[in-house]
């Protein structure tokens, strides 16, 4: 109980008819990263809001620090550096005087308070930007702006509400390795995505939501482990007669098979050689294919086999 | 926290293009405006300028010659008079160069080719100086030493009777009217300014408020601020509007116009009290509730009569107790009161009555802000 930095009880929050959260429970231990994974409208953003007291709920309790958090709890948001989904900056203040505003509402001592600002410009790698209004940055630059005024007063809680959407690959990597520098440094990290890639890179431990509802949590290599698929083959190939699509499901370890699009693609839980003994059957028939891979299971088929929908719109 | 706040309201507010623009560059391009399309109609058709005559003297009357020129040397003559001959007198009558022509000979009379009030005034004039002529001739009969001196006064008092009468020291032409509600018109943008403390401060209302909120400030501190920042802004905007007004476009506010600045400023604090309380009673977008508080400040000032000359009469006839809390008509009758009575009495009651009006709007403002929880963000 020492080390548990927020500890959620029975999170109920209903919006009219619908249920955005459904008796939710999380416990993040510090030092951790924790990522919070679902699809959009799954209730990440209603947890972040009802944790730090926005928002709110109809039934439950949350705890920060070991003390009950409201809206007054001026002691606890003082060490919480909160990242907003939307960018939350004023287009009138110049970038160093964003970070110095928001800075200040933590930090009284106005030496102090300068030495932070620097160390987080610095950190963020605005240095060159600091006299920039944020209408002109760039979707990346803005974004770090936006971490930085977050993070400039040194929390020992950090809350990332997808701090990486709309940003360019370079300026997410670079995102991702502050955010594990930061965890590093000390801080407990929440972070929500709907990125699994994202979240796998950086997180400790991860809790998938759908519906409000908490469906796995546990460490990446755990979450895996929940399910049946343990390798995904996919073989570029015009045709392949039913017959052979059959003997192919038949193999051992293999649990499912789908011909779509010019591909073959062989889904095995468990069991070694599972490439080799498809290829061989293909050999066999004398069955012409193009390129080959295997995949290992990713979180996406994890919230796949869990929730029986995939954790991305196609489109995104 | 509170400086730290404020010090940043104020930075913030001085860059936002839409305070610039309809806090100080509208009233100065719209007041320009004003001077140039009324200025000129002023001339011609309100002030009280002097009014031409010629003067044919068919026989030499020294009294009457010696009033014309006394009132032509005084500070606002009525009178611009030509002494010249019958034939040359009819012609600049006929060319409207003259509005009459004054025979002076035993009898003195007066020939005028259209009526109006200018001739009215010239009739007026000839008879008041029959008049007292009769008793300048009578009182110089009795004391010839003093000849001179009745003379002077038959021409003080004839000009008097002939003059503009204000009825205040201020300057209550129709025209300067339009510049008070000009000024209001800007008091009332002040609602603007008002509406984003509210937006800075509400988590339902922007991210920005949400962020706010999370922060470790006390949200009593931090809309104070706030609206200390907002009042500050408001009153330099007020400033530079009434400045420019008087002493840039020389709009004439009379000697009151050390009574205008500090109305105009509490009129601006009214502004952006109702833009805080109206602010934070929906939950729309910056942009809608921009254009609806706009919108309502505009209907505010039509019904008080900023944009219509009689609206505020019918508002009056039909709901009179409407009059009292609409603020645009409080602040216009602010002026109104500052312009046509000589005393202060209604001009203080009108002060009073705004200030007021912005306590109740702050603090309902307060009390609907004061929500630390939202059911939806």
């Amino acid at each position: 109980m020492e080390n548990t930095v927020i500890k959620i009880n029975n999170l109920v929050k209903r919006y009219g008819d619908l249920i955005a959260l459904d008796h939710l429970d999380l416990e993040i231990k510090q030092g951790e990263i924790f990522g919070l994974l679902g699809p959009n409208g799954s209730g990440k953003t209603t947890t972040i809001n009802c944790l730090l007291s926005l928002l709110a709920f109809d039934k439950g309790d949350i705890e920060i620090f070991g003390k009950k958090m409201t809206p007054v709890s001026y002691d606890i948001k003082k060490d919480i550096g909160v990242i907003m989904q939307n960018v939350t900056v004023f287009d009138e203040l110049t970038v160093y005087e964003n970070i110095d505003y928001f800075c200040g509402l933590y930090i009284k001592d106005k030496a102090k308070r300068r030495e932070y600002v620097e160390e987080a410009i610095k950190f963020v790698e605005l240095g060159d930007f600091r006299k920039f209004y944020p209408k002109k940055l760039s979707g990346g630059l803005l974004r770090r702006l936006n971490i930085a005024c977050g993070i400039a007063h040194k929390p020992k809680l950090i809350i990332l509400d997808e701090p990486t959407v709309a940003v360019d690959p370079q300026s997410r990597n670079r995102i991702l390795e502050g955010i594990q520098e930061l965890n590093r440094n000390g801080a407990t990290v929440i972070y929500t995505s709907h990125y699994m890639e994202e979240v796998e890179q950086i997180c400790t431990r991860i809790a998938i939501m759908d519906k409000g509802r908490k469906v796995a949590e546990g460490t990446k290599d755990e979450l895996k482990r929940m399910i049946k698929n343990t390798e995904t083959i996919t073989i570029e190939i015009l045709d392949v007669p039913d017959n052979i699509v059959k003997e192919i499901a038949s193999l051992p370890h293999v649990y499912d098979t789908d011909l779509s699009n010019g591909k073959l693609t062989v889904y095995c839980s468990g069991g070694k050689h599972n490439l080799i003994r498809v290829l061989e059957v293909l050999q066999k028939n004398e069955l012409s294919f193009g390129r080959v891979y295997t995949e290992l299971p990713t979180l996406n088929d994890v919230f796949l086999e869990i929730t029986g929908k995939a954790l991305r719109d196609k489109e995104e | 926290m509170f400086m730290h706040i404020l010090k940043y309201e104020l930075k913030n507010g001085l860059r936002t293009k839409d305070l610039i623009i309809w806090l100080i560059l509208f009233p100065i391009i719209l007041g320009t405006c004003f001077k140039i399309a009324f200025g000129s109609i002023y001339e011609k058709t309100e002030k009280f300028s002097s009014i031409p005559v010629a003067i044919v003297e068919e026989s030499e009357n020294a009294a009457f010659r010696q009033v014309i020129e006394g009132i032509e040397k005084s500070d606002e003559p009525f009178l611009k008079a030509s002494f010249t001959d019958k034939e040359k007198a009819e012609k600049m009558l006929d060319d409207g160069k003259v509005e009459g022509i004054i025979f002076t000979s035993d009898n003195i009379s007066l020939t005028v080719k259209e009526k109006g009030i200018r001739e009215t005034m010239l009739k007026s004039f000839i008879e008041q100086y029959k008049v007292r002529e009769k008793i300048a001739m009578d009182a110089i009969n009795t004391a010839p030493e003093k000849a001179q001196e009745v003379i002077a006064s038959l021409t003080s008092e004839t000009a008097s009777s002939c003059r503009d009468i204000p009825l205040t020291q201020g300057n209550p032409d129709m025209y300067i009217q339009y510049f008070y509600n000009l000024i209001a018109m800007v008091a009332m943008f002040g609602c603007i300014t008002g509406m984003h403390i509210t937006m800075q401060n509400q988590a339902n209302l922007s991210p920005l408020g949400a962020r706010n909120n999370c922060s470790p400030v006390q949200k009593s501190i931090s809309i104070l601020a706030c609206l200390t920042g907002s009042f500050i802004l408001e009153t330099i905007c007020m400033v530079i509007c009434v400045s420019y007004l008087a002493f840039v476009l020389k709009v004439d506010f009379g000697d009151r116009l050390w009574l205008v600045y500090p109305s105009a400023i509490l009129g601006g604090i009214t502004g952006v009290s109702f833009g805080f309380f109206v602010g934070s009673l929906t939950h729309i977008g910056e942009k809608a509730k921009s254009a609806l508080l706009v919108s309502i400040s505009m209907l505010l000032c039509f019904c008080s009569g900023l944009m219509v000359g009689n609206m505020k009469a019918i508002i009056a006839a039909r709901i009179p107790w409407f009059n009292n809390i609409n603020p645009a008509a409080v602040i216009a009758d602010c002026f109104y009161c500052l312009n046509i009575y000589e005393d202060y009495d209604r001009f203080i009651t009108k002060l009073i009555t705004m200030a007021v009006i912005s306590v109740m709007f702050i603090v309902l403002g307060f009390v609907t802000s004061r929500r630390k929880k939202y059911a939806s963000i």
